[in-house]
């Protein structure tokens, strides 16, 4: 019962944020846009460019959708509303989404084109810049929380946030999940006008429904973490718990969406570079200082 | 207890199929890709036989191992895609002998070995999360900082190795190039 519930408000919240984005785009509110554009790529051809690597091309969208849902299956929405409650729910999210790059990697060499090439292999650099800021900040999370647990950890902030007990490690996880998510300022893999849609280049039809669909999903289960980790899970007033977690993951979801409109993307160099030399060091100050905030502080 | 052996031997297999296929083709993505999925196979053993912690950290570790080694392998080989036709494998009696050996060796150590007790019940999860904890912290805690200084050093070495030594006769070049 659980699987259909989370999955209901996954699909759910993915239909609020597409219509969010066609509204911050084209200025104008249409709900059943989503909808229609998604049938739209059923009725479209779907090309399979000459002499790919089919198993590769077939398996790279599927698969992007797979590791996004497995990701959101440890979080709770509610106590009790979690499809698994993981004893290693922590680490195991930063599994599934490990996988992200496989899937980008296979969409990319699949289709043999040279864009999407690039672009795949360009997601592999982006995770050596990011995923140390994944890491290190839910390091401290469960450290403050003494568990892997993810409905411990949203219980562990029932006093005090995370955001506000350790706010350089939401700021770190935030900007990582979103160069997770490769949203803009760190689509590198897909760059519209630079790349030529990268991985999205040589994919059409049914294709480029599922790789779009596992591209939002994958923005709210980042936030879903997001709100798990650092915003108290299903803490809040009046509310019901379930309300609330939904509620946040979309504040979080369209936050990210808006800081993406309003930022240049950034070099692939620069990413590297920032996340390098100033990124990992304040990550291992946030846990250093978590670390005596815990100890210290009874 | 019959589903656990059943879900085992489905990894296993899948494990050793995926393995298979990492010699029967001729693309080095598809060959580093299909032993990232037979590494992850043996990660889904691990979480059959209910060592939770050891099966999610394997199935991590190795998406981001293989892809790394992908982009080497063509970065490297002359026909990472396969489709030049050229053949990639070499020593082929050799490697026929050493793989037979190898696999009856291993085969006689898991017949013959003694085992001790089979555990009845495993500890739960949580349970077996900090006792990894505990004896990483602990007794094997010198052992796991020297491997990993070990590497840290090796991985700064190499570095230091690939950067190009500075030359007034190469600065020149460099400085148009950046």
């Amino acid at each position: 019962m659980n699987f259909v519930i989370v999955l209901v408000a996954l699909l759910g919240s993915v239909w609020l944020l597409a219509v969010v984005e066609g509204w911050t785009t084209t200025g104008r509110l249409r709900p059943a846009a989503p909808l229609l554009s998604g049938l739209a790529h059923l009725g479209r051809e779907s090309i399979v460019p000459r002499t790919p690597d089919r198993v590769f091309f077939e398996t790279a969208p599927v698969l992007l959708l797979i590791v996004a849902v497995l990701g959101a299956a440890v979080l709770p929405l509610a106590p009790t509303l979690v499809i698994a409650d993981l004893a290693t729910g922590a680490l195991f999210i930063n599994a599934a989404l490990a996988y992200v790059l496989v899937a980008l990697i296979m969409a990319g060499w699949g289709p043999n084109g040279a864009y999407a090439m690039i672009g795949g292999w360009r997601f592999l650099g982006q995770l050596i810049a990011y995923a140390m800021l994944i890491v290190m900040p839910i390091t401290a999370v469960a450290m403050r929380a003494e568990s892997l647990v993810t409905t411990v950890i949203v219980g562990s902030q029932g006093g005090l946030w995370n955001i506000v007990y350790q706010p350089l490690g939401f700021v770190l996880f935030f900007i990582a999940a979103m160069a997770l998510a490769f949203r803009a300022p760190f689509d590198l893999p897909t760059a519209p006008g630079e790349l030529g849609g990268g991985v999205d280049a040589e994919y059409t039809g049914v294709r480029l429904g599922v790789l779009r669909l596992a591209r939002l999903t994958l923005v709210i289960t980042l936030a879903s973490a997001t709100t798990v980790f650092y915003l108290g899970g299903w803490h809040g007033p009046l509310l019901p718990p379930w309300a609330w977690s939904l509620i946040k993951t979309l504040a979080v979801a369209v936050s990210m969406l808006l800081a993406g409109r309003y930022l240049p993307r950034i070099r692939e160099a620069d990413l590297m570079r920032w996340c390098w030399t100033l990124g990992i060091p304040l990550a291992l100050l946030n846990i250093i200082v978590v670390g005596l905030l815990v100890l210290v502080v009874p | 207890m019959y589903a656990q052996a059943f879900f085992v031997a489905v990894f296993g297999l899948a494990a050793i199929g995926f393995g298979v296929v990492v010699f029967r083709t001729s693309s080095m993505v598809r060959s580093a890709l299909a032993l990232l999925f037979s590494q992850t196979a043996v990660g889904c053993m691990f979480l059959a036989m209910q060592t939770e912690f050891l099966g999610v950290l394997q199935i991590m570790m190795m998406a981001t191992e293989m892809s790394i080694m992908a982009i080497f392998m063509v970065m490297f080989m002359m026909d990472p895609g396969g489709m030049g036709g050229m053949d990639m494998t070499h020593q082929k009696r050799f490697s026929i002998g050493a793989g037979v050996v190898a696999a009856g060796v291993a085969i006689v150590v898991a017949f013959w070995a003694d085992w001790g007790p089979v555990t009845a019940e495993a500890p739960d999860a949580a349970m077996q999360t900090r006792a990894l904890g505990m004896e990483l912290l602990g007794r094997s805690m010198l052992i796991f900082e020297t491997a990993g200084i070990t590497i840290l050093t090796a991985m700064i070495a190499a570095t230091a190795v690939a950067i190009p030594v500075q030359t007034t006769a190469n600065s020149a070049d460099k400085e148009d190039t950046e």
